[in-house]
């Protein structure tokens, strides 16, 4: 009974072993476009689709958004840019595809970069990628200490003026009060 | 209602109050200037400044609130003029009332003064209304709950030096958790003492709408120890009234 009981359990595994599975180099990752143009603070959003070439089911997958500068000196934080940069897809069937949209916060001006990059979630296999969506974001000067002088200055110096008003209606009033009572 | 305005009278005509407030103005002044001498600060550089000039006005708001409310009873006491206010024709509970309000009146200064430069910072980013209405909201809430402690102390303190020196001492206890290294704020303990917290629970609450852009609602659960704080301190400060003596201290 033990023994029948194996050998089924060995012929399911092998019959699951010889079902064909989409490899991650039978997974492409197509993206809507490959061009924005924005300015610091705004946002945008793209949409990949990963789809299965392959004849057999793909395993979960792991989607993943990277950002980087086109040009040298400027410093980029992927987390700065995108709260959610991780999807984790369902195993799509061959043939299928599953988009994944993202949302993308310019935080620095720059010539910029961003591309998806699936993996299968066992690791294995070579990671498909999506074409490049370069962007441009426009920087423009927020601050600057000159411009907030007025208002560095400004604010004590009206307080420091209301003060002195309040002091001398005081005194005068207490000057009053004093040539009554004489 | 005349508790309060002749308590406003005295802050604010007296002058004490307008001196703290252009304390605060000319705090504000240096940071905001050392904020805006980077030529071109990032997105959320500009609203971590933002960030950053709003919760030095809310802590110092609630603090000049704290320093006035600490002066109530036992400012009185001191002067020796407690009697002949516990003998007007008006209750404790309106007294201390009225000095309460008072005292909140400096936090409203406060916040009267940090609006140019919260919009001067936040311009052109659109951060500004929310973020000075997160700073209203939660600003009033600590420096409810902050007032309520100190007209708490000041009512049982003997001298008006004790009630200070023990309030800036509980302020200092409050302000403590911000100094905690990340890793130790990131575990359970951490993270159960900064929301148990009504100041650092406040501050983070600001933090998540000014610098990460969240909805209101989703980190509602932060305002609950202000919120708390401040109806649970504000209610006992009041009831604390009834108890109010001419010498303070425990009665013999």
């Amino acid at each position: 009974m033990r023994r029948r009981l194996l050998l089924a359990l060995v012929a399911v595994a092998l019959a699951l072993a010889l079902v064909p599975v989409a490899s991650a180099g039978e997974v492409v990752v197509g993206i809507d476009r490959t061009r924005v143009s924005t300015s610091l603070g705004r946002s945008f959003s793209f949409t990949t689709t990963v789809a299965n070439r392959g004849t057999g089911p793909t395993g979960t997958l792991v989607a993943h958004l990277n950002i980087l500068s086109l040009k040298p000196g400027l410093y980029v934080d992927p987390e700065d840019w995108s709260s959610d940069r991780t999807h984790y897809l369902h195993p799509i069937p061959p043939g299928g595809s599953r988009a994944v949209r993202w949302r993308v916060k310019a935080v620095n001006g720059g010539s910029l970069a961003a591309y998806v990059t699936v993996v299968p979630q066992s690791g294995a296999g070579t990671p498909a990628t999506s074409r490049a969506l370069r962007f441009d974001a426009t920087s423009r000067k927020t601050l600057n200490s000159g411009g907030v002088l007025p208002i560095a200055l400004g604010v004590p110096g009206g307080i420091a003026l209301l003060a002195l008003a309040v002091r001398v209606q005081r005194r005068r009033r207490g000057r009053r009060v004093r040539i009554r009572v004489v | 209602m005349i508790v309060a305005g002749q308590e406003l009278r005295d802050h604010w005509l007296g002058g004490r109050a307008l001196g703290l407030t252009l304390a605060l103005s000319l705090l504000l002044s240096v940071v905001s200037y050392l904020v805006a001498t980077n030529q071109a600060l990032n997105y959320l550089e500009q609203r971590e400044s933002v960030n950053l000039t709003l919760q030095v006005a809310v802590a110092v708001g609630a603090l000049l609130a704290l320093l006035a409310a600490a002066d109530t009873i036992s400012g009185e006491r001191e002067r020796g003029t407690l009697e002949s206010l516990l003998v007007t024709p008006i209750s404790r509970q309106q007294l201390v009332a009225g000095k309460l309000a008072a005292a909140l009146s400096l936090w409203i200064g406060a916040f009267a003064v940090t609006v140019p430069y919260v919009w001067y910072l936040g311009r052109g980013i659109g951060v500004v209304s929310e973020a000075l209405a997160a700073g209203l909201v939660v600003g009033t809430l600590v420096a409810v709950f902050l007032a309520s402690l100190g007209v708490l102390i000041s009512s049982v303190s003997r001298s008006n030096r004790v009630s200070l020196s023990v309030s800036l001492l509980l302020l200092l206890v409050l302000f403590a958790p911000t100094q905690f290294p990340t890793s130790a704020q990131q575990g359970w303990l951490g993270d159960f003492l900064l929301r148990v917290n009504p100041l650092t629970a406040g501050e983070h609450y600001i933090g998540k709408i000014v610098v990460d852009s969240h909805a209101w609602s989703h980190d509602a659960s932060w305002l609950l120890s202000p919120v708390l704080g401040a109806a649970v301190f504000a209610a006992a400060a009041i009831a604390a009234a009834r108890s109010i003596s001419l010498h303070g201290g425990s009665r013999s």
